[in-house]
């Protein structure tokens, strides 16, 4: 690490840069996870994945093995999965229902909410404090089924991190007539060779669509659908927005990523009847909007699903994407949905692995030295700011890349300051 | 897997024949004739790679093609550019552990493993290319009678249910 995280980072007067280590170097990688990852809320499940006493996940927050648990009583606990006597995981499936955690090496036990139920051979311990060699517990918060957890304790409250992008979680919860959405067992699964960031950035980017995706549109044009002119054009609609905290989301009016979700469904009127009663019908425009929101660091709400960023190392990452059902809409709906999804998304949709492929061929280029900025500049002399809120003045616009990578820098060099 | 064998109904199809079938669409594949490969599916068809068991209309599916959708799969890879397809995998297909179950008058249930050999030809600098990958799953094949002037059986359904199906996966544009 040549440079500070302070200067990988130029903010200045219609000047945004990022240098090439922020994606190459493993020490940036190792604070990344360290500042950001464990020193901040970080999405870990959704309860509709946990709905009974037992149930829980294995997942990671940053790189550190955590479970995802509901205890006996109801309540979600998010612990690392390390067992307290000599540092082995405890729990090695992906999901499950269990009453106990037990340390496969000397079979200590714990229960679902960490706690230390026994140790093998208990005589060889004397006066042992069990309730002090519990599983360790993250903080732990929802909102709206979503599940966060901090690993470090902070100050700020969930409700606090969340109180500027509250508000288009809300609307994406709303898509369902009765407010609730429940995720699927399985899920689209990538890895790929690239720093985790490139998919941070893309998620929001509305500069890349035309191009990354041409072979999409012309999917699209085939079917009858839409002309590639007819959807660039869509793609010139609506904005872009940077929120505080690094969240962002491209803005698109109502139908204007159509093509890509276009239903041909004969559900969708009865649907937006549901979303008309349940709503009124000016929040059902803003609830049919087409977002892609990223709550920073590693979480996307998409129309069609919930996508998640595990960083594996400086050069590796899988992302997981769950296709969400919306609750209360016709089944006819749902399956459509998930139809129009698995065309673009997914490890074998006509979309997605485009994205992908540019994010390795991204990284490949950063292993040319000499031209170390990325630009991240693209409509700062048009975007305005309105309740904290950074406003692209046209959808291709980088104020979504701005406002994540300005707290990059934030928490950066934050936590150097105080460790 | 035992064959429940019924002398009165003789099957149609026997094994010799179900792995002539299935070598010849591994080398419609593997040569890259993509258009002859897709018309030895019947008009009705599903072509399916699903991520968990389960109910598709639930559970997401990495492919979940009816004829329609598989028709765009071919057109995005032989007549767009598709960057995860650019440059174009090169694959082998291996088949084995053939049997062929249900084997009835109009249609025709074959298992078998599926191995195949993937890689990205290009600049071997590059991330992503010069990589040899490996795909292994199970197949389950319903072949139908095709119509009269046409091929003899036809491509119903094609399930493959890879072993790392509920596994992050690499870049899997090419046809399996």
């Amino acid at each position: 690490m040549a440079l500070s995280p302070e200067d990988l980072v130029v903010d200045g007067d219609g000047d945004f840069r990022i240098h090439t280590e922020i994606y190459t170097d493993p020490v940036i990688f190792q604070l990344e996870m360290e500042r950001i990852f464990e020193s901040t809320w970080i999405y870990v499940a959704h309860e509709s994945e946990l709905p009974d006493p037992g149930d829980y996940i294995a997942t990671a927050i940053g790189t550190q093995p955590a479970i995802v648990s509901r205890a006996k009583d109801g309540k979600i606990h998010v612990m690392l999965n390390r067992c307290r006597h000599r540092g082995s995981v405890v729990c090695r499936t992906q999901r499950g229902n269990t009453e106990y955690f037990r340390c496969p090496y000397h079979n200590w036990t714990y229960g679902g909410d960490g706690g230390l139920v026994s140790t093998a051979q208990a005589t060889g311990y004397k006066n042992m404090d069990y309730g002090t060699l519990g599983l360790a517990q993250a903080q732990v918060d929802a909102y709206r089924g979503l599940i966060f957890a901090r690993l470090r304790p902070g100050e700020e409250t969930l409700a606090q991190r969340l109180a500027d992008v509250r508000h288009f979680i809300d609307l994406w919860v709303e898509r369902s007539p009765a407010g609730k959405i429940t995720l699927p067992r399985g899920a689209h699964q990538f890895v790929y060779p690239a720093n985790w960031k490139f998919q941070m950035e893309n998620g929001t980017d509305g500069y890349h669509g035309n191009y990354v995706h041409d072979s999409f549109l012309k999917v699209v044009e085939r079917a009858g659908q839409k002309t590639v002119r007819e959807v660039t054009a869509l793609r010139n609609t609506g904005s872009v927005v940077g929120l505080s905290h690094g969240d962002g989301f491209i803005d698109r009016p109502s139908g204007g990523m159509a093509g890509q979700f276009d239903y041909h469904d004969p559900g969708l009127a009865a649907y937006h009847a549901q979303l008309e009663q349940a709503y009124g019908s000016s929040r059902m425009e803003a609830i049919l909007g087409q977002r892609n929101l990223l709550i920073y660091p590693n979480l996307f709400l998409f129309e069609s699903h919930i996508r998640v960023i595990k960083p594996l190392s400086v050069n590796e990452t899988v992302v997981v994407m769950q296709p969400t059902r919306l609750g209360g809409a016709p089944d006819d709906l749902n399956r459509a949905r998930l139809r129009t999804h698995e065309r673009f998304f997914g490890p074998a949709g006509f979309g997605a692995p485009d994205d992908m492929e540019v994010f390795v061929t991204s990284q490949t280029g950063m292993k040319a030295k000499g031209v170390d900025w990325s630009l991240m500049n693209r409509g700062m002399h048009r975007e305005t700011v309105k309740d904290g809120m950074h406003i692209g003045g046209h959808t291709t616009d980088e104020a979504p890349q701005r406002a994540a990578y300005r707290e990059w820098k934030r928490l950066m060099t934050r936590a150097a300051e105080a460790p | 897997m035992i064959l429940q064998h019924d002398p009165s109904a003789a099957p149609m199809m026997n094994r010799d024949e179900a792995e002539t079938l299935l070598i010849e669409e591994a080398r419609l594949l593997d040569e890259c004739h993509f258009e002859q490969w897709l018309a030895l599916f019947a008009d009705d068809c599903l072509y399916w790679l699903p991520t968990v068991d389960g109910d598709p209309d639930i559970e997401p599916s990495i492919i979940y093609d009816d004829h329609e959708r598989l028709q765009e799969r071919v057109f995005r890879i032989t007549q767009t550019r598709a960057h995860a397809q650019d440059p174009l995998s090169r694959t082998l297909h291996n088949i084995s552990n053939v049997a062929v179950v249900n084997a009835g008058r109009e249609e025709v249930r074959v298992l078998c493993n599926l191995l195949v050999i993937e890689l990205r030809p290009g600049d071997i600098s590059q991330l992503g290319l010069g990589q040899q990958r490996m795909l292994a799953g199970r197949a389950e094949y319903l072949f139908v009678q095709g119509a009269p002037g046409g091929p003899r059986w036809r491509i119903k359904q094609k399930k493959v249910s890879l072993i790392n199906r509920d596994l992050p996966l690499y870049n899997i544009t090419f046809i399996v």
